[in-house]
């Protein structure tokens, strides 16, 4: 089995450790005998989805997503069909934001993808924090740090979890991040993956299903070291 | 209003003098009360030095460039005050002047050499109105505390603009630094090495890829490290300046050598980083008028006991010890840890306290992977995060020892280790890693 995941213009949006999420979806395939590729594109590229099995979309500095946002436009009608079709897609931060119509800011209004009903504005003040979620999808809380001033409201799609500190979406909500078909979008980097291995599973074993069939089973990796920064998070801010 | 001046400089004395039988690193005690009692001394003291003010900004290499001009300008028989610890915040600032007058309330100094976190030049480039300023580079650092570095840079180019006669110096080679020099339309001096020195074949995260003048990407015929190199913009015909000073023939060993302005400059130092904390230090000085003739002399002498790549000898171990707090800096560390072939241990203690920035995902920013080489007999990560350091070098294959505990990780390591160990550390472990190893230095004794 190979898995390729598309890492969409680093060149724009690589803040806070992006490298983590691809370096920790490629270990846990190769860990467990799945190929895995990367395949950076950059802002000069044309984007072709068919090949892709996961797409990670990062976190830019707001000047960076301006940029980016006129290299959407381009790929908007293939990344659509890309979800709509079940494609597995991973935003963060910044690349969650543009997942939704539009991210209004006080220097202007960004168009999103509107792969997502949803839309960020901003608001007043960075919110800058450890958070910790607990997830429906999982039994370990997903932890991490955010760091955005926009406020994303997500409409009637359905959270990634329920904040259990820190102050998600958009502070009033009690809900971060969005999960709709096979996409997963939130505001927390840390990154995000590592600390989360069932998270980065979740992504993996969807695109294996989608690619080789719903028969596909991942094997157990010793995710002790995982468990333990994940936990000590948990016990350090929640409990 | 004298009165309560010289109230100031006594109380933040006392003060200053209890932090330190306390052992207490905090000075920032003495400026704050200094500030409380007397608001407008930082101005008052600032007015009062003889000659020149300089301001080291730039996110790597300020505190060893401030120490290494201070000691320039003393070696010019000047008298010099300095925030020689780091504390580079106002209370810090603050701190340096009034630790440094006399009982009387006034100053007696010729220059001031002053290290400025960059979010807090706001509110001491006023108080100061800087002379020149140093401006050493620009990489991604506590991106929770300063949100991006784009802000970080707006913050400094207005700062810049307020003091329109200040002389900028500054490190030519990085795009970011050399564009808000140019671009502020101050006096500029600048510095930089022309040709490549080392390889360089990582997959560093380099800031600034993109025009900052108008948004197209630059065009680099090398890079030195990170994104400092010989870039150029092919649209808009931004480009390196030619530097004033230029290190030529820089070689990169167990020391550090190179040519300036046809004077051979070598120090008893590792880390190619360094190369431009001392050029920078050397444009300052001659900047500022001085011939520098006694440069190389104070370099030979120079020991700024700072945890900067300071060396201890402890039951036989050779210890290293070294800050490295954002991954343009880590990587740099990297480098001058492999360049010494010999088995080796090492150890990484990272916290994540409000100085350090609370967010650690740049760890993941770092090229560890360099790490994973055969001379590497073992790795000990410790301090606050050590799960996450842990977790950083399992996702390149590197297994290492869990020791929360800074003091009984070095302890363990001069055990049972190679005699040649290097500590990194971020911000707030390098205080209380640095009394550690000097405690153990006098257990021997």
């Amino acid at each position: 089995m190979k898995l390729t995941i598309g890492h969409l213009y680093p060149d724009l949006l690589n803040l806070y450790g992006d490298r983590g999420n691809i370096q920790c979806l490629m270990k846990r395939c190769q860990w467990r005998g799945i190929e895995a590729e990367t395949i950076a594109f950059e802002s000069n590229d044309r984007v072709d989805f068919s090949g892709l099995d996961i797409v990670l979309l990062g976190g830019g500095s707001d000047r960076e997503q301006m940029l980016v946002c006129e290299k959407l436009k381009e790929i908007r009608d293939d990344f659509k069909s890309y979800v709509e079709s079940d494609g597995v897609v991973i935003a963060i931060c910044g690349g969650y934001q543009l997942l939704g119509k539009y991210y209004k800011t006080d220097q202007g209004t960004i168009t999103g993808l509107e792969l997502v009903d949803m839309y960020t504005e901003q608001g007043e003040g960075r919110l800058i924090h450890n958070i910790v979620l607990k997830s429906e999808l999982f039994d370990m809380p997903i932890v991490g740090f955010e760091n955005h001033g926009g406020r994303t409201c997500i409409q009637n799609n359905k959270p990634l979890g329920k904040v259990l500190t820190g102050a998600g979406n958009d502070e009033t909500s009690g809900y971060e991040g969005v999960v709709y078909r096979n996409v997963i979008g939130t505001y927390l980097h840390g990154p995000l993956l590592p600390k989360n291995p069932q998270l980065a599973d979740w992504l993996i074993l969807r695109a294996l299903k989608k690619k080789y069939g719903e028969e596909v089973e991942l094997t157990d990796l010793d995710d002790t070291q995982e468990k333990e920064a994940n936990d000590y998070i948990y016990k350090r801010f929640v409990k | 209003m004298k009165i309560r001046r010289i109230a100031a400089v006594w109380a933040a004395k006392t003060a200053g003098f209890v932090c330190k039988k306390m052992g207490r690193q905090g000075v920032t005690w003495a400026g704050k009360i200094a500030l409380k009692i007397y608001p407008p001394i930082l101005k008052e003291l600032a007015a009062e030095v003889r000659k020149d003010i300089f301001a080291v900004c730039g996110t790597n290499g300020k505190t060893t460039t401030n120490n290494m001009l201070c000691a320039a300008l003393e070696a010019e028989g000047q008298k010099v005050i300095c925030n020689h610890t780091g504390s580079n915040m106002l209370n810090g600032v603050v701190a340096a002047f009034v630790l440094g007058a006399k009982l009387n309330g006034h100053m007696d100094a010729d220059y001031a050499c002053i290290e400025a976190d960059e979010a807090s030049t706001k509110y001491i480039f006023p108080q100061i109105s800087p002379d020149y300023m140093v401006l050493t580079n620009l990489f991604r650092d506590q991106l929770d505390r300063y949100g991006e570095i784009d802000i970080t840079m707006n913050i400094l180019e207005t700062m810049i603009r307020s003091v329109p006669e200040m002389k900028v110096i500054v490190n030519g080679d990085d795009a970011l630094s050399a564009y808000l020099a140019m671009d502020s339309g101050n006096p500029c001096v600048f510095y930089g090495i022309s040709r490549p020195v080392m390889k360089n074949e990582t997959n560093e995260i380099r800031e600034g890829r993109f025009c900052k003048k108008c948004g197209a990407r630059l065009e680099y015929s090398f890079y030195h490290y990170s994104q400092l190199g010989d870039y150029s913009c092919p649209q808009c015909g931004f480009k390196r300046p030619l530097p004033d000073y230029d290190a030529e023939d820089v070689q990169v060993g167990d020391r550090l050598s190179f040519r300036v302005e046809n004077r051979l400059i070598s120090a008893n130092y590792k880390g190619f980083y360094n190369v431009y904390n001392i050029l920078a230090a050397y444009a300052g000085v001659r900047t500022a008028g001085f011939q520098a003739e006694h440069f190389t002399d104070m370099l030979k002498k120079f020991n700024p006991e700072n945890g900067r790549m300071e060396q201890f000898r402890i039951q036989g171990t050779g210890i290293l010890l070294n800050l490295a707090k954002n991954p343009a800096g880590f990587n740099q560390n990297i480098s001058a840890v492999m360049q010494d072939p010999s088995p080796k241990d090492v150890i990484i203690a990272i916290n994540d306290n409000a100085q350090d920035g609370i967010d650690i995902s740049w760890l993941w920013d770092v090229d560890f992977d360099r790490f994973g080489e055969e001379s590497i007999r073992s790795i000990t990560v410790s301090g606050i995060r050590c799960q996450d350091m842990r977790l950083r070098l399992k996702y390149v294959d590197i297994p290492s020892i869990l020791e929360p505990d800074v003091e009984k990780a070095i302890r363990d390591r001069i055990k049972d280790g190679t005699g040649n160990l290097y500590v990194l550390v971020n911000y707030t472990a390098l205080f209380s890693t640095r009394s550690i190893l000097k405690k153990l230095e006098g257990e021997q004794k």
